[in-house]
């Protein structure tokens, strides 16, 4: 058995009284490019921002390259880490959010450098080096010194994407990276998630476009009601998806 | 205007002008102190630190909830039981800064807590820590956001300084008064003495839009 790069298990999250995650198991080896898709409300979002801990989960464990993400097993007891470790550990997990969320008062460049210079300690000059490959990746290089109110939204999302990446991250999460895109720049931000995906990332991207699923995807989850409800590979769940609200919910996403 | 009385202007305003000094010199040492204390206080009140927010919590909720007048005498009687023999213009200082810097740690709470948080999120998400996060990403973003209110806080210390004159500091308002007690003309002095604050608080607002515009 290869060993999982992410192991989630008995993952639940509620918010207040309502499970918004309910008992989530999943395990993703390494160059898996794995699509989740499912109605809002299904959890989506909820189990990416559980995997890096941006959310806390309320039960269950998140194993990455086998370390426990909530904390250290001492004579079979949790002991739940310092925010600190909590942060060391996040490095691995690459994000990129629905709205981006550059640093606002930074250029192109330096959003993609701070976390080389502040987290991983990289000399300034290096870290621009650095910044600056990222930034060629994603085709940003004639923009690096824009800040990010002087970007479209695709160009804004890839400057993210770059971000991410120059951490070196074993695990990329992405959340709706093109849902607060206009129309005609989705393009160009799906494109560069290919090619990461060509180069081998192993991600989850939670989406609502369906053809670009399909395409780049080598494995979908379906979730709805904070359960995973098909866990199957593109083909089937595109041709014949065995669970009722998986057919719905296709039907209604390909027609719009 | 009738009866006013411009030779007692004439004599007071050179005189005035020692007090005013002394009240530059006490505020300009006590915005230092509360922007100093008042910025660290703000960014421990959004940390992880419980105690350490919640002895925050209980100094603002007493500086917001008791007068300055009062506590001026307070600082002024306090200090020297606990061991501090201070002059009576640092006794001033203690107690400007002690007023100013909880509303200032509160400006700079709120400032912090104005950014929309998915910038910490995404600090988060690249491996910062909650402190990386503040000082790196928050606080540079938020400084334009503080600077307005900061200034009406500043703007109101030095207003507060007038208070000073009940501990015997020789500063603007009490330099006007000793003039009032020796000519029996409280109209003139008093008008004098408003437009000496105007000046000063005009020079401050000055400063702070020309701060505001470098920072945009």
């Amino acid at each position: 058995m290869t060993e999982s790069l992410l192991q989630v298990s008995g993952l639940s999250k509620f918010f207040g009284e309502v499970p918004v995650l309910d008992r989530i198991d999943l395990s993703v080896q390494p160059g898996e490019i794995v699509m989740i898709v499912g109605p809002s409300g299904a959890g989506k979002s909820t189990l990416l921002r559980c995997i890096n801990r941006i959310e806390h989960p309320s039960e269950g464990t998140v194993l990455i390259e086998n370390v426990n993400m909530a904390g250290e097993m001492r004579n079979g007891k949790l002991v739940p880490d310092s925010s600190v470790t909590t942060a060391r550990k996040r490095r691995r997990v690459g994000m990129v959010f629905q709205r981006f969320n550059l640093f606002g008062h930074l250029s192109a460049v330096d959003n993609v450098a701070i976390g080389l210079k502040r987290v991983l300690g990289v000399k300034s000059a290096e870290a621009k080096a650095r910044a600056d490959k990222e930034l060629a990746r994603v085709r940003m290089s004639p923009h690096a010194a824009k800040r990010p109110s002087q970007l479209s939204g695709g160009q804004q999302q890839r400057v993210a994407i770059a971000r991410a990446m120059a951490m070196q991250p074993t695990l990329m999460l992405f959340d709706e990276p093109t849902s607060a895109l206009d129309p005609e720049l989705v393009g160009e931000v799906l494109e560069v998630i290919r090619s990461l995906a060509q180069d081998g990332m192993t991600m989850l991207v939670v989406t609502h476009e369906m053809q670009f699923a399909r395409d780049v995807g080598t494995r979908i989850l379906f979730m709805d009601a904070g359960r995973i409800v098909e866990d199957t590979s593109p083909e089937t769940f595109f041709t014949n998806p065995s669970h009722s609200r998986a057919r719905e919910f296709l039907q209604r996403s390909l027609r719009a | 205007m009738r009866g006013f009385d411009w030779a007692v202007i004439w004599y007071a305003v050179p005189y005035m002008l020692q007090g005013a000094l002394v009240t530059i010199e006490i505020s300009l040492c006590a915005m230092v102190v509360a922007t100093l204390v008042g910025v660290v206080f703000g960014l421990i009140s959004v940390s992880d630190f419980k105690p350490a927010r919640a002895a925050i919590r209980a100094y603002v909720y007493f500086v917001r909830g008791t007068p300055t007048l009062v506590q001026v005498f307070l600082v002024y009687f306090a200090l020297p039981r606990i061991g501090f023999e201070l002059s009576a213009f640092w006794s001033g200082v203690v107690a400007l800064a002690f007023n100013s810097a909880g509303f200032i740690s509160e400006i700079v709470r709120g400032g912090l807590q104005s950014i929309d948080v998915g910038q910490t999120e995404a600090a988060l998400a690249i491996g910062m820590t909650n402190r990386q996060s503040t000082m790196f990403i928050l606080l540079p973003q938020s400084l334009r956001r503080i600077t307005p209110p900061l200034t009406n806080e500043l703007i109101s210390l030095v207003k507060s300084s007038s208070l000073l004159s009940v501990i015997s500091i020789a500063e603007l308002t009490r330099s006007a008064q000793v003039i009032i007690a020796q000519t029996f003309t409280p109209f003139e002095l008093y008008a004098a003495l408003a437009v000496y604050y105007l000046v000063i608080i005009s020079a401050l607002s000055w400063l702070s839009e020309y701060i505001e515009k470098r920072l945009a």
